[in-house]
């Protein structure tokens, strides 16, 4: 579904964000991205929304190789990944119903659609009650899943998160991290950046360590059952990760994580 | 093999697309209404956009309506005087003021001699008693002429040169000569003016062209500075529709119609400047067009004159917006 291939990003100052990233995640995983800030969780996260390309390598999201879409295109494939944001970043002079219903409007859905998705979608995040309120008098907790019901509502294959709990306090932090949880069992990608490893790794998912522009652990709970603590535990202890570890970890979970994540591409996949 | 199987699925996307599947058309029909409601609401929302700040919309109207109604106003005085000199139009004979003390007789065989000439195409008498009566009717001192024991008209004769008057720069050879005859008083020739009128107006019409272009334009770049500024406050708003898949058009289109409105608006007000400007010159023309026996009258703007008005305008407005709206997001790129 989120394929990279060597994937490189230099910006035009000389400055390396991503250096020979490889990954891909299947249809209905979900996966955490770590690392500190400026180690390109972010640069990752704008590549799969075509809001920047990469300057090496290939990326494939959604059965579409980003590197050959063109500008015009652009909107479509955006169409196809929900986005939301550390400050949400709704239109605040709209109301939440109005807000969560912009996709469906782009998208050109008829009102009586969009009216029963848009509920559908607030009362996924628990905010049905709210759909005339102005964004401005909810909590920040509350905004926060207004932001993604309008990244859900759509029913995007993938959905991505850049710190989507950023400005929230732990308790919210982790309802925010439950509720794409359950995106990913209904079916959708998700990918979600963030520097809290502690919530991380309660969650138990997948989660790619950025470092500087590299990838240099692709961990899978699945796998690796039963240390799964342990790395859990030292990820954090020794967070930014030492090159010792971090070669110990890449030779150990890169290797594991090809196996299975490079099935040959089918062509109904693109769809699922 | 990746990149074969996204070929494969971008084309079977798009052979998709155009071919009509049996739920299609009811999709489609869907669509074009989603499509048209968000036309509606750009077309609401955008006015109540403008009528949010009225003193910014008020302003810019202001600005763009005189420059539309400037060209326009003087376009009609041209017109007006264009009419008026109409009424000059047999200037270009060769009035001949014979001497008082030629008779009918002698008026007539000169008349004669000058008809045989070939640079002349035709000679009219007016005599003494004709010029009299024309001038009783036309002149408005009806009751002063009455007072005049006698008839102090000269015959006249109006000679019209064979050659195209309006293709001769210089005064015929005729002039000359008829001016040294010995039976002729004075030679009155109006050709010269009337070329010279007629030059006026030439370049006048050139002036009001040149001015309608550059406060046109001016009229487009206000629309234009509007909207951009427009945009640049709604930057935030515009990045994330961007980035939730709004394709250029859905973007574009809640500005397109707010240069839609400043035209259309701004045509109204240009109208309602001109009727006041019409208005306010009406009485004192009434006076003079009066003093002149209503030989001509001053005519407004015509029904499509005011409906070409209000086009242009319309059309200004949404080609400022255009522009604007093309340049922002050719240069921005979602953040």
């Amino acid at each position: 579904m989120i394929k990279f291939e060597q994937v490189g990003k230099k910006y035009p100052s000389g400055q390396e964000a991503l250096s020979e990233l490889s990954f891909e995640l299947d249809a209905g995983e979900m996966a955490f991205i770590a690392g500190h800030s400026g180690a390109g969780k972010s640069t990752l996260l704008r590549m799969v929304a075509l809001m920047d390309r990469p300057t090496r390598g290939q990326i494939t999201v959604n059965g579409q190789n980003l590197a050959k879409t063109k500008a015009r295109h652009v909107p479509r494939v955006r169409r196809g990944v929900g986005m939301v944001f550390q400050d949400h970043r709704l239109l605040m002079d709209r109301s939440v119903f109005d807000n969560v219903a912009l996709p469906l409007e782009i998208a050109g859905c008829a009102r009586g659609e969009i009216g029963r998705r848009v509920r559908a979608a607030l009362d996924k995040v628990g905010l049905l009650a709210r759909e005339a309120a102005a964004p401005v008098t909810l909590s920040t907790g509350e905004q926060q899943r207004v932001g993604i019901a309008r990244a859900i509502v759509g029913k995007p294959p993938v959905l991505i998160a850049d710190e989507p709990t950023g400005n929230l306090d732990p308790m919210l932090s982790a309802e925010i991290m439950k509720l794409f949880a359950e995106f990913e069992q209904v079916g959708t990608t998700v990918l979600v950046a963030s520097h809290d490893l502690n919530l991380i790794k309660r969650m138990g998912k997948r989660v790619l360590v950025l470092d500087h522009g590299k990838l240099i652990d692709d961990f899978r709970p699945a796998a690796a059952a039963a240390s799964n603590n342990a790395v859990a535990r030292s990820a954090r202890d020794d967070y930014p990760p030492s090159p010792a570890s971090a070669t110990n970890g890449e030779g150990q979970q890169v290797g594991a994580g090809q196996d299975a994540a490079v099935p040959p591409l089918s062509p109904g996949q693109g769809d699922a | 093999m990746n990149r074969r199987v996204a070929t494969i699925r971008v084309k079977l996307e798009k052979s998709a697309a155009p071919a009509p599947a049996p739920r299609a058309p009811a999709h489609k029909r869907r669509r074009m209404g989603a499509w048209r409601e968000h036309h509606a609401r750009s077309f609401r929302a955008s006015l109540r956009r403008l009528a949010g700040r009225p003193g910014a919309t008020a302003l810019t109207l202001l600005v763009m309506s005189l420059a539309l109604c400037l060209p326009f106003l003087l376009w009609l005085l041209l017109d007006n005087a264009r009419a008026l000199g109409g009424h000059l139009d047999d200037a270009r004979g060769i009035g001949v003021f014979l001497k008082p003390e030629i008779d009918a007789a002698t008026a007539r065989s000169f008349a004669d001699k000058l008809r045989r000439r070939t640079d002349v195409a035709v000679v009219a008498i007016k005599t003494p008693e004709e010029g009299l009566a024309e001038f009783r009717s036309q002149s408005g001192f009806a009751d002063a002429l009455k007072v005049l024991q006698s008839n102090p008209l000269p015959t006249v004769l109006i000679v019209t040169p064979k050659i195209a008057a309006a293709s001769a720069r210089a005064t015929p050879a005729l002039v000359d000569e008829l001016a040294h005859d010995k039976h002729v008083d004075q030679v009155q020739y109006d050709a010269l003016w009337r070329q010279r009128l007629d030059a006026i107006l030439a370049f006048t019409a050139r002036v009001a062209g040149v001015l309608a272009m550059l406060l046109g334009l001016a009229a487009l770049l206000v629309v234009g500075n509007t909207v951009r500024n427009d945009i640049v406050g709604r930057a935030e708003e515009i990045s994330v529709m961007q980035l939730l898949g709004a394709d250029r058009a859905f973007v574009r289109r809640p500005f397109l119609y707010t240069g839609l409105w400043y035209g259309a608006l701004a045509g109204l007000v240009a109208l309602l400047l001109i009727a006041g400007v019409e208005i306010a010159l009406a009485a004192p023309l009434d006076q003079l067009t009066s003093s002149y026996g209503g030989r001509f009258t001053i005519h407004g703007l015509s029904w499509v004159q005011a409906i070409a008005l209000f086009g242009t305008s319309v059309m200004l407005g949404w080609l400022g917006a255009w522009i604007a709206t093309s340049r922002q997001l050719r240069l921005g790129r979602p953040q």
